[in-house]
């Protein structure tokens, strides 16, 4: 066995962003994944950023990155007649992932109970809101996630709007989750030969959320108090995100000098007058001229260095601080460049182009891209094939663009 | 009686060594926990772990005051261990063994844990666990067949490999911190969040599940290492891809879509009784949602120009745009809002403050909450129970949230085997305690 999730095929059935992030973080571990496209294919294809700034069905950067060694077979869901290829390619499978929504799993009839009717076979659906409830019905997206299971409410400024995420973040965090429950279900079939349905919904997992959302949610039930959205500032006196020559560093440094983090971060700044004992006393510390104080002092400091120096200082001194790193920094950091962040793939129809790698580094069974992702239906002929279709039947099933 | 197949676990008996702390680690293990794996903290009552059990071990009511609610939330008690709201949650079907792992006679129980456990998890600062006695070598040595799973915060090796971050530095490493905020205003003003802990905790669970499938089919472990911030940068492909493809920087676009959807916002909604900060996010993502939020506003003139029906024309006039929604919102309750929009097929969501989450009517009806018991920690209250639901196996909280050397009993003297009198010693000797030494709790 060469990877972790060798042998396992995945019948893809997902769209977007949360599906097929699941999907992915399967394949790239080693599981074969058959992704099915509509015949315009996945509306991921039509985000950018654009390789070489080409729009392009082939070229978006979100597909590419979200569908690293997948096959893609294209068929025609509309259709009534795909329905028996969709139950072929299904017996190919040992995990079916879908993320239509009620209404569109029973009009394809490929609810789970369906899938199930099929044959015995795990079965991972991921919905907005799941299959009951009031809201089972609405329609999601990045900001309306983050905004009703997230924790959006707390995020930002007070008097100013709550704030969503960078990207799609929030989405892209529901695809991981999806990933736990398919390995969940794999492993009940491969240890205890059960079979069954994971059932996934976004607004669950935001609000499961360790970013805070639980915590604010048991905050007021244990104690009543609702989580605000802070003033600016923030609540350390020495911490938040500071200006420096060459951007920005973010340091917490204590509410007041009794923090455990106090003295490593006056300590690495070296000023005496942070030293002083009135940065312990509660009465001084809640005054508002205490954070200006302490600004004075450190504000210049991280002013006249750069975001390279502070961080490296603070390495020494064990401070808890970090740049904000771009996107360009991140693309071009030699660190993380030379740890293997990076990886360049080669493209049949693109040529060459680095790719955002890997995640974790495993140590037998490396993460790994073995193709890029797929083009729009390369795979429909083989896939087909392997379900028993001899090449007058696939010829036919074109004829009728039922596949492609 | 024996267990019928169909209420196995998916884990059902795999064992984890749990040395995890803060969010990433202990929500990675929380995971695995809910699929039944038996999950044992390890937990050394002389270190206080910050941001592992609580804020701090004395939460007196004027520090909790100082601190935002979902750190210094606590129900008053005299035990903040035991029931933060920040961290309780992650301690859902665990158990926890106290050990003072820096003495001999604990690094031995601690080998005899790793010797029985399938798995070791561990995200303590960058060497620790060797500076324990404890490192690869020698856990494989206790368990040829580990699975070892280390979380550092940018990498066991490298320049950055000292570095020190909780979730909101690796945010900033990973591009996370240049990408939010408001559009006019610099990111000096960004509030801290823990994206990364939340995606990073995923992925843990991710690697072990794999390589422990792996084990299954060959019987070899093998070591992870998950760097928290290079993991944390695929939340955001297309900002790092544009970067690398485009030479192109991205900045924060506040509300805005990266998927050019137009509008896409938070829009404040009329005051409610005394509460005022009430917002619906609105998301058109498509033309006929579009048509569908402009004839819901009444079709007002404004909005019926042509070159408004495709999203490139609404994106030229994009804050007009939005003025004008806010202006309409201002007017209407968010609730009905909310319900109406969806009605006819506008993606439109409240932004829901925690203690509107309590109360809503779709998660009361869903499997979300499940409800625990009051206990000397807490009151009873309806808790978070995992996200994903099982058709057959009972993966939900299967037992409440671990307090401190709650199973110590069970531990030592079943699973370990100890005999009373040994057990008795190390009990005075303060290995076994429900609380954390007199030297921690004099710190604070």
């Amino acid at each position: 066995m060469k990877s972790a999730l060798e042998g396992i095929t995945v019948l893809d059935l997902s769209s977007g962003i949360v599906g097929p992030y699941t999907t992915k973080l399967l394949a790239d571990l080693g599981a074969r994944v058959m992704k099915v496209e509509r015949p315009k294919g996945d509306p991921s294809r039509l985000m950018g950023p654009w390789l070489n700034n080409e729009e392009g069905v082939e070229s978006s950067g979100t597909y590419q990155f979200l569908n690293t060694n997948k096959e893609s077979i294209v068929i025609d869901l509309s259709k009534k007649q795909a329905y028996p290829v969709i139950t072929n390619l299904i017996g190919l499978a040992d995990l079916v992932v879908t993320s239509f929504s009620p209404a569109n799993a029973e009009k394809y009839r490929l609810a789970p109970r369906d899938i199930r009717a099929l044959t015995d076979v795990n079965t991972l659906a991921i919905t907005n809101f799941g299959w009951t409830g009031p809201y089972r019905d609405f329609t999601i997206s990045e900001t309306v996630l983050y905004a009703m299971g997230g924790e959006m409410y707390s995020h930002g400024i007070a008097g100013q709007a709550p704030l969503k995420l960078g990207g799609v973040a929030a989405l892209m965090q529901c695809g991981a989750m999806g990933a736990i429950g398919a390995l969940g279900a794999i492993h009940a079939k491969e240890l205890h030969d059960i079979t069954q349905d994971v059932d996934i919904s976004l607004f669950d997992v935001q609000i499961n959320s360790v970013d805070r959302r639980s915590s604010t949610i048991l905050a007021f039930r244990f104690s009543g108090r609702t989580q605000e959205r802070p003033e600016v500032g923030g609540l350390y006196l020495i911490g938040g995100v500071y200006a420096c020559a060459d951007g920005f560093v973010e340091v917490t440094g204590g509410v007041n000098s009794s923090h455990p983090y106090w003295s490593r971060v006056t300590d690495m700044i070296g000023d005496p007058r942070l030293k002083e004992s009135k940065w312990g006393d509660l009465d001084f510390i809640r005054k508002p001229e205490a954070k200006s104080e302490a600004d004075a002092i450190v504000v210049p400091w991280m002013i006249e260095r750069t975001r390279e120096e502070i961080w490296s200082a603070a390495r020494e001194a064990r401070v808890i601080l970090a740049p904000l790193f771009t996107g360009k920094d991140l693309a071009t950091d030699k660190v993380f460049n030379e740890r293997g962040l990076w990886v360049e793939v080669e493209h049949d129809l693109l040529g060459r182009f680095p790719m955002l790698g890997r995640p974790y580094i495993f140590e037998k069974t490396p993460w790994e891209i073995r193709r890029p992702a797929p083009m729009l239906g390369e795979d429909t002929d083989k896939i087909l094939g392997e379900c028993g279709y001899g090449s007058a039947a696939i010829k036919n099933l074109r004829l009728e663009e039922i596949v492609r | 009686m024996s267990k019928l197949s169909s209420d196995m676990l998916p884990l059902e008996n795999m064992r984890i060594c749990d040395f995890t702390i803060v969010w990433a680690g202990q929500s990675s293990t929380m995971y695995l926990a809910d699929l039944g794996a038996d999950c044992i903290r390890v937990e050394n009552p002389y270190i206080w772990n910050p941001a592992t059990r609580a804020s701090a071990p004395i939460m007196t009511p004027e520090f909790s005051a100082l601190l935002p609610p979902w750190m210094g939330g606590h129900p008053p008690n005299g035990r903040a261990w035991n029931n933060s709201p920040a961290f309780i949650h992650v301690f859902r079907n665990k158990k926890s063994i106290t050990v003072d792992s820096r003495r001999p006679e604990g690094l031995e129980i601690v080998k005899n844990l790793i010797r029985i456990s399938d798995v070791v998890a561990e995200n303590l600062a960058t060497g620790t666990l060797e500076k324990l006695g404890l490192d690869d070598n020698v856990i494989k040595s206790v368990r040829p067949d580990a699975v070892i799973l280390h979380i550092p915060a940018y990498g066991r090796t490298g320049a950055y490999r000292k570095g020190r971050g909780y979730g909101a530095h690796i945010d900033s490493v990973a591009g996370s911190s240049m990408l939010r905020g408001y559009p006019d205003s610099a990111p000096a003003t960004n509030t801290q969040i823990f994206a990364g802990d939340f995606f990073v905790g995923m992925h843990g669970a991710i690697a072990m599940l794999a390589a422990l499938r792996y084990r299954n089919h060959t019987g070899e472990g093998q070591v992870i290492e998950l760097a928290q911030a290079e993991c944390s940068a695929s939340m955001f492909p297309q900002s790092a891809l544009e970067a690398a493809w485009n030479n192109r920087e991205s900045t924060t676009i506040g509300n805005r879509s990266i998927e050019g959807f137009v509008p896409n916002g938070v829009f404040l909604t009329r005051k409610k009784a005394t509460e005022d900060d009430r917002w619906i996010a609105i998301s058109c993502r498509s033309n006929s949602e579009w048509k569908s939020l402009v004839n819901y506003m009444g079709a007002p003139e404004w909005a019926r120009k042509g070159d408004l029906n495709l999203q490139e024309g609404r994106a030229e006039v994009q804050e007009m745009i939005e003025e004008k929604i806010s202006d309409f919102t201002i007017t209407r309750d968010r609730d009905e809002l909310f319900r109406d929009l969806q009605q006819v097929g506008v993606t439109a969501g409240p932004v829901l403050s925690a203690s509107d989450a309590v109360d809503d009517e779709h998660l009361l009806q869903s499997r979300a909450w499940q409800n625990l018991p009051a206990s000397e920690d807490y009151p009873e209250a309806l808790f978070p129970g995992p996200p994903f639901h099982f058709s057959r196996s009972n993966v939900s909280i299967r037992k409440v949230p671990a307090a401190l050397g709650v199973d110590n009993d069970y531990l030592y003297k079943e699973l370990l085997g100890l005999d009373d009198e040994i057990v008795a010693q190390l009990k005075s000797d303060g290995h076994i305690t429900e609380s954390f030494s007199k030297e921690v709790l004099g710190e604070s």
